[in-house]
């Protein structure tokens, strides 16, 4: 008895809260503009295109332990939404074309048009030639940045050297910029990309085309007479990293020896005085 | 082969026989290709020597005292030049197994992990 006295007071307080008013839960998210219905996410549209299009879903394009405008980063979304769908338009013409010349079994000729969007899915751009003139290599700063070249990703700082695969379209002494950029840091302060960084790059001079050391390829099976020995070369680029902008620097360090100097000379001061 | 900007690469011999097959193909690159080259290197010493009745070969002296030396028997003389911008692409290094694609001499900007900053 008592447990159906218990259940006819509980359902007499929620029918009316059920019936009347609709719940919190149900309501619109407020921060979605209207134009989003459930119909528009359902739709086939492509998700990517959608995300990347609607700049009120991203509101920053990047992480900063500093405070930045974020207007200006919403500015950011839709050039770099632009810009990606551009990039997969060219990627499926270039497969296409790709698709073709093995068809007909030439070497392929490469437009300068081509070539730069096919560095550009790399992660690279030719910048020219180095000249004797250009002094890159500076100094070490106290500045790293993640970046990405083909399917590897590199944490550097000036002055480094990376192997990456074989970068096409570039000549030994090139100056590249790598704008493929996941996160920039100094000691102080951190940028992470979304995934990456639309402003910051990272600029390398080519110095080596070399094959690297020989793999040995082995394969066999037992009791059938089967042996097969292979080898293989593979080719390498080698950079290195020349500069790294899109973060602020600090200040270079006084140095130590200058350092020492001053202390003792205040030491003496103490001592004359 | 650019180390800071200098060409690691001071001199490439082309040796090769006057009278020998397996030099064919290099007799057409010296003909053809090695001037084309020669005018797109300016700071390499190119070489051409005669040794008859042996094997073509491409021998390359670095700036770094290393010597590398490539066979070409029995190439064309595309493969040949291919070989001699590979040649000159190089710094002239030992070729090892890379322990590592990412050389650094500090390796940390903001502190190594599990090492608290004091």
């Amino acid at each position: 008895m008592a447990q159906r006295r218990w259940l006819q007071t509980v359902t007499r307080h929620a029918l009316p809260l059920l019936s009347s008013k609709p719940t919190t839960s149900l309501k619109p998210l407020p921060h979605l503009p209207a134009s989003i219905s459930l119909k528009s996410i359902l739709s086939p549209k492509p998700l990517q295109q959608f995300l990347y299009t609607d700049p009120t879903l991203f509101h920053a394009r990047s992480f900063s332990s500093s405070s930045r405008d974020d207007s200006e980063n919403e500015e950011d979304d839709s050039e770099e939404g632009g810009e990606e769908e551009e990039e997969d338009y060219d990627s499926d013409s270039n497969e296409a074309e790709v698709d073709d010349v093995t068809v007909s079994g030439m070497k392929r000729e490469y437009s300068a048009e081509e070539k730069e969007a096919e560095a550009a899915a790399i992660g690279y751009k030719v910048t020219g030639p180095l000249l004797p003139s250009d002094r890159v290599l500076k100094h070490r700063e106290p500045v790293f940045a993640v970046v990405q070249v083909g399917s590897h990703q590199f944490k550097v700082s000036n002055g480094d050297c990376i192997y990456v695969e074989r970068l096409k379209f570039c000549e030994v002494n090139d100056k590249l910029m790598l704008n493929k950029v996941l996160m920039l840091g100094t000691s102080t302060q951190t940028i992470i990309g979304r995934p990456i960084l639309p402003d910051a790059a990272v600029h390398a001079v080519v110095e080596e085309h070399a094959l690297d050391a020989k793999v040995i390829i082995f394969k066999k099976k037992r009791r059938k007479n089967y042996r097969r020995t292979k080898g293989h070369r593979q080719e390498l680029t080698r950079l290195r990293i020349a500069d790294i902008q899109g973060i602020e620097k600090p200040q270079p360090k006084v140095d130590p020896k200058q350092k020492m100097a001053a202390v003792k000379q205040q030491e003496k001061v103490s001592v004359a005085a | 082969m650019a180390w800071k900007g200098m060409w690691q690469l001071k001199k490439l011999v082309v040796s090769y026989c006057d009278w020998g097959g397996s030099s064919r193909g290099i007799r057409a690159f010296i003909e053809s290709n090695l001037p084309a080259f020669k005018d797109s290197n300016p700071q390499l010493e190119v070489l051409t020597e005669l040794s008859r009745g042996q094997h073509p070969c491409l021998k390359a002296f670095y700036k770094n005292k290393n010597e590398r030396v490539v066979c070409v028997k029995n190439l064309a003389s595309e493969d040949v030049l291919l070989h001699a911008t590979r040649l000159r692409n190089a710094l002239g290094r030992k070729v090892k197994k890379l322990p590592t694609r990412h050389v650094t001499k500090h390796p940390s900007v903001q502190g190594l992990a599990g090492v608290a900053a004091s």
